[in-house]
């Protein structure tokens, strides 16, 4: 049988514009993921230990209040010292433009903005 | 009837554009919550409705028409901006900004950290402080927000809803106490409506019973010594933003003020000396009929159920008053500009809606938060609304219209049903508990994006008529600089080591021995004397937090010092 592809999916942070990233997470287990939810107010250390003990093959990360500059650094760097440099992070949210290569400069493989077709989404995260 | 296979093949046969362009027509016939829209509306819609009795002339009960007799002949409707970021400073400027361009009221929008009631230096509050609004960890933060603002002449709202929402109004009553005005001549707002920021942020430091306890404390204390301030300002309007639809966000707004408004009459507080000076706070979205009849239909329930169910004896007590914001949720970042129509639309919908005030939004605000221009056009738009237009000459424009009567009879009966099964329930905090409310507006979420996803709901620019997302320009963009957190945690820090550390003690023990006298205690007073000697909001809302049985801090990390 083949692996069902294992993604996390968390929002780090006092935000709780949570709505896309459960779309997200149910759109993905009805394409035959397995979504291990970590929720909305946790820690860049609370994602990165539930990243390596679920040992999950994608890290999905949704940010609506800007934090993404400051927090997907210090993710990237937390995966790498647990040994997780390897992980797929997709970024979502309310991403402006010019902040999508400087994100991708951090080592996230892509970014979805707000208004991105679910297709899309999922289309990649599923490869 | 339009044929999706045929749809289908005419969008592969770009040079059939044209023509497909001329044979467009509506597919999706129903409101935006749903409701099936006919052919045209004669006077059989309405049918059984009488006009003393159910329409009524504005200022006369139920309101449906509005709540003045005439409308914003008397007055216009406030236009009300609102700034909160970066620093206190910045937020000073810009609501000075804004009264130079001629808003007659200011939102004060708070950041993260300050809604959860955890200092700026809190280790949950790193990249956060000072980016959704203005950090407000002491009231020095508050006296740099309004230095040189007038406060015993303008109308402040003060937009923190948790249950942090009395220490923020304790901070601007400290400010005004310092500057030797008497807290009596204060005007102005406080959102106070913990419930519905259940729902919108920080649900770990807003427990229902003490979020509930905190709003009905400001009641209290403004019912004896503020006359002129409005006690809450209850948010539907951030519900209605996750995608529930304009009944519920109708049902869930008045749900979760029968809330506060039983619990304070329970502490023996007579509604008509309060009701008066409760708010709403709802949403203008982009379905033009559909919001004005909701506002309509809004006025004559809550009318019928303040006289009613509540049993309120003063008219004034039985009025909808309603604040506008128009729909974030409806903005896109694609081709941003396309978003002054729809604020356009949203606005003119809220003004023939008959509302008090209105908040437009920024058409940048998808992207980052609003600039100093975008912000400009915000207000703009309004003033064209209110000097050019003529809209606002007479009451009502649009009541006797067969499709507006019809749609708000529908909207009101649609209410009620929801109203009747959260009071079955046993009232909102119960629904809220048994999270039936959580599931409805995660089904209205889903609901929502299946409908864009298969483009049954168009959305310019997004699902239909894009350009291609990555090459669009996005403007300027209005960025925090990071040096805003590391100063103000550096303020911070200077602040502790600066304050009299016996004052702060006594003033916290104070508050904390008040707190555990149990739930009909009223806490304002001893809040305003711990701010005073600069106790932080996190130490106020711990020490209460702790008082109640709960954690001192929403995160656990962090322990008291007092």
């Amino acid at each position: 049988m083949e692996k069902r592809k294992r993604i996390l999916l968390a929002k780090p942070g006092l935000d709780a514009h949570d709505m896309g990233i459960k779309l997200i997470a149910r759109a993905l287990k009805d394409a035959g993921a397995e979504i291990v939810y970590g929720g909305i107010y946790v820690t860049p250390e609370e994602i990165t230990k539930t990243a390596v003990e679920e040992d999950v093959d994608m890290l999905g990360l949704s940010f609506h209040s800007s934090t993404h500059l400051v927090t997907v650094p210090k993710i990237m760097k937390l995966l790498k010292e647990k040994g997780r440099g390897d992980l797929t992070v997709v970024v979502g949210g309310c991403i402006p433009l010019e902040d999508i290569q400087v994100l991708k400069k951090m080592g996230v493989r892509e970014t979805f903005g707000s208004g991105s077709p679910l297709d899309d989404i999922i289309d990649f995260m599923m490869i | 009837m339009s044929d999706p296979v045929k749809l289908e093949e005419r969008e592969e046969k770009k040079s059939d554009g044209l023509l497909e362009a001329y044979y467009e027509k509506p597919k999706r016939l129903t409101t935006w919550s749903g409701f099936p829209v006919k052919d045209i509306y004669t006077q059989d819609d309405l049918q059984g409705v009488d006009y003393e009795r159910d329409i009524a002339k504005a200022g006369e009960y139920p309101f449906t028409r509005g709540i003045h007799s005439n409308m914003y002949r008397g007055r216009y409707w406030t236009i009300r901006e609102g700034s909160g970021y970066a620093r206190a400073v910045d937020t000073n400027k810009r609501l000075k900004f804004l009264a130079s361009q001629g808003v007659g009221g200011f939102s004060i929008f708070r950041d993260l950290p300050t809604v959860w009631g955890i200092d700026a230096d809190h280790p949950m509050a790193e990249g956060e402080v000072g980016v959704c609004g203005v950090n407000l960890t002491s009231l020095k933060d508050m006296e740099d927000v309004l230095d040189g603002i007038a406060l015993d002449k303008v109308s402040v709202a003060l937009l923190c809803a948790s249950s942090l929402a009395p220490v923020i109004f304790c901070q601007y009553i400290a400010v005004a106490e310092k500057r030797g005005i008497d807290f009596s001549k204060l005007r102005g707002t406080i959102a106070n409506d913990p419930l519905h920021s259940r729902y919108c942020y920080g649900k770990l430091s807003n427990p229902i019973d003490l979020s509930v306890k905190l709003a009905v404390d400001i009641i209290e204390f403004c019912t004896e010594h503020m006359p002129f301030w409005n006690t809450n300002s209850v948010n539907a309007y951030d519900m209605r933003e996750t995608g529930i639809n304009a009944p519920e966000e109708i049902a869930f707004g008045f749900c979760i003020a029968m809330e506060y408004i039983r619990k304070a009459m329970e502490r023996g507080v007579n509604v008509d000396d309060f009701a008066s000076r409760i708010s709403f706070y709802f949403s203008a979205s982009i379905d033009f009929f559909e919001e004005i009849a909701k506002l309509r239909a809004a006025r004559r329930l809550w009318a019928k159920i303040m006289k009613e169910k509540i049993g309120a004896s003063n008219p004034n007590s039985w009025k909808f008053r309603s604040g506008i914001h128009t729909a974030g949720s409806s903005l896109m970042p694609q081709q941003p500009l396309n978003n002054v129509i729809r604020i356009s639309i949203e606005a003119l919908a809220a003004v023939l809606g008959g509302v008090q005030s209105i908040h437009c939004c920024s058409y940048d605000e998808p992207i980052a938060l609003p600039s100093e221009d975008s912000q400009r056009l915000a207000v703009r738009t309004q003033q064209i609304l209110a000097y050019e237009t003529g809209v606002a000459n007479t009451a009502d424009p649009l009541g006797g219209s067969y499709f507006l009567e019809s749609l708000t009879n529908t909207i009101e009966e649609e209410a009620v049903k929801i109203i009747d099964e959260i009071e079955q329930m046993g009232g909102m905090a119960e629904a809220m508990r048994k999270e039936w409310v959580d599931q409805r507006i995660d089904q209205a979420a889903l609901k929502l994006q299946k409908e864009i996803e298969s483009k049954e709901r168009i959305i310019v620019g997004v699902n239909a008529f894009t350009t291609g997302q990555r090459e669009e320009s996005q403007g300027d963009i209005q960025r925090i600089p990071p040096e805003t957190e590391t100063e103000q945690i550096a303020n911070v820090k200077k602040l502790r080591d600066a304050r009299d550390h016996n004052k702060v003690k006594e003033a916290i023990t104070r508050l904390r021995d008040k707190a555990l006298m149990g739930e009909s205690e009223n806490l304002i007073l001893p809040i305003i004397e711990a701010l005073k000697v600069y106790a932080t909001i996190g130490e106020i809302q711990g020490t209460i937090r702790e008082a109640c049985g709960l954690s001192y801090d929403p995160f656990n990390i962090l322990k008291s010092q007092y």
